[in-house]
């Protein structure tokens, strides 16, 4: 791991956004984004690729929009889709919902993670179980307070389907909770 | 609750949260919040519960993930290379059509290619079989010792050539030839090592970790994307970088004893929490045998040291590790049971 840092070798990068505030940004936006650029090209190599190139295009320009949020949201949504551009015969890109619940992630068991008591990494142990599409509709939705409609539009998907994915997801969050009360506290 | 209700929560919950909202638009859903409360005695419970969870999961938790993924960015940041490298691992189709398309060149055309100053460059490969371990001397005098199951390939003018340029798959232990004028590289799997005369080792075996770690001298590693290198992981001796495939980053540490990642040289198998489904991998290609296993099975870890020992006293050790059954039936072994402990 390099222990250097960034200050000094970008000498014009301006006041208004330092170092801190980049690695601020960075640390708020990768949870979800990181998701997004993996559901948008199904790779997470390449997800990761696509979401580095985006900060280090934000860090040469040394500004940031108004709208941190909306703008890395889209300009991950454009790099993904110069992406399948670029592959025209992606044949990992699956746009059926289906095929994806059935990835869980079963690292930690939620009575594992109960014991840890931490409620709220047991719910986001419980999130992460989620269907791919479901979760990333929970994380856009929760931690970065997107509308139903900006996420309908981000996903391509529509409106009611956002809705219909957070209602069911927050059903499931609450029937897990119900299931572990004693373990819950 | 009933989706109906929770459509009704998550609208009452968007419009509160919104600064913009007018009281009366508050208030309105409030009010028919209040109504379904009402209904039945046991409502209020629910609600509060389903507003705690809202409340508890505002914030995903810090699992550190983003930390790892930011010193890489920050890697790629200091390291400015020289031109933005572009992902050409987007083309794989197209690189492979490159290729064929080249071959044939080669294949249908060579006179051609002749006429121009380039030589035709023929390549030698050498692969130690399952259960052997070789030594190989390239033209240059530089010393590979390749691991069994594993295969180098170099150009007959290695000598001469401007940049020592060799291919290896699976495992090798290196000591290059000193000569500063002409760069030794490395190409392996998904990375490549860049030296001018040291000593070093390659694990890259399809579909694991790719490891070099440094004995002495200074190795530079980098990723390889269909031919387009990232920035350069600079090593000294006692230093090891692995390459995490899914952060696409190449991770520096220290290792106590470089040498023991050659260890494998003299017939001993080293193993630090490894993957069962690994070791399995490691032993087939040692022994020269084939593993049949419970699935179930490959997710326990492994950690152990085996001198250069029969097949039968490894298995003995899985035996008393792992609570497993064995039996070996010509050149094929079969487990059953196992667990983790």
């Amino acid at each position: 791991m390099p222990q250097n840092t960034i200050a000094g070798l970008n000498a014009d990068n301006n006041k208004k956004f330092d170092e801190k505030t980049f690695e601020d940004l960075y640390r708020r936006m990768y949870p979800t984004l990181k998701k997004y650029a993996i559901y948008l090209v199904k790779d997470v190599e390449d997800a990761q690729l696509i979401l580095n190139d985006v900060f280090i295009s934000i860090w040469k320009n040394g500004t940031i929009l108004n709208n941190e949020k909306a703008y890395l949201f889209r300009a991950v949504k454009n790099a993904a889709t110069n992406y399948h551009k670029a592959a025209k015969a992606n044949l990992w890109y699956m746009d059926s919902e289906e095929e994806f619940s059935e990835i869980i992630d079963v690292k930690e068991t939620p009575s594992q993670a109960f014991q840890n008591k931490d409620r709220n990494r047991v719910l986001y142990t419980l999130i992460d179980q989620m269907p791919e599409r479901r979760r990333l509709i929970f994380y856009m939705y929760r931690i970065d307070g997107f509308s139903y409609r900006e996420i309908a539009v981000l996903l391509d998907i529509s409106v009611r389907t956002v809705e219909d994915h957070l209602v069911k997801g927050f059903q499931f969050l609450q029937q897990k909770v119900l299931e572990n009360k004693s373990e819950f506290r | 609750m009933d989706q109906e209700t929770w459509k009704l929560v998550l609208e009452y919950l968007a419009v509160k949260e919104d600064l913009s909202s007018s009281k009366a638009e508050i208030a309105l859903l409030e009010k028919r919040l209040r109504n379904w409360v009402d209904e039945d005695d046991d409502r209020e419970e629910q609600l509060e519960a389903v507003l705690l969870l809202w409340q508890d999961t505002a914030q995903p938790p810090d699992d550190g993930l983003w930390k790892e993924s930011f010193a890489g960015l920050r890697e790629q940041i200091n390291q400015a290379p020289v031109k933005k490298f572009k992902l050409l691992k987007w083309w794989p189709a197209a690189t492979a059509a490159a290729i064929i398309g080249a071959l044939i060149f080669f294949i249908a055309g060579d006179k051609k290619l002749l006429t121009s100053k380039q030589n035709q460059v023929v390549w030698t490969t050498k692969t130690a079989a399952p259960g052997k371990i070789i030594n190989v001397l390239l033209p240059d005098s530089s010393e590979i010792w390749l691991n069994s199951g594993s295969s180098i390939s170099f150009p007959q003018n290695l000598k001469h050539a401007g940049i020592r340029m060799v291919k290896l798959n699976g495992e090798a232990f290196f000591k290059v030839k000193r000569d500063p004028a002409h760069p030794f590289v490395v190409k392996s799997n998904n990375i490549q090592t860049r030296v001018l005369g040291t000593s070093f080792n390659i694990r890259a075996w399809k579909n694991y970790r790719s490891e070099v770690t440094v004995l002495t001298g200074k190795v530079a590693v980098s990723r390889d994307s269909a031919g387009t290198q990232s920035a350069a992981v600079h090593l000294l001796p006692n230093q090891k970088v692995t390459y995490d495939t899914k952060l696409a980053l190449l991770v520096r540490e220290n290792v106590e004893d470089a040498k023991t990642s050659t260890e494998w040289r003299t017939g001993k198998m080293y193993f630090n929490k490894t993957p069962m489904e690994d070791v399995f991998q490691t032993i087939s290609r040692k022994y020269a045998l084939k593993v049949v296993s419970d699935r179930s099975f490959d997710n326990c870890e492994l950690t152990a040291k085996f001198d250069n020992v029969s097949i039968k006293e490894v298995l003995r050790t899985l035996e008393l590790t792992f609570d497993i059954q064995y039996t070996i039936n010509k050149q094929t072994i079969y487990i059953k049971g196992g667990r983790c402990n």
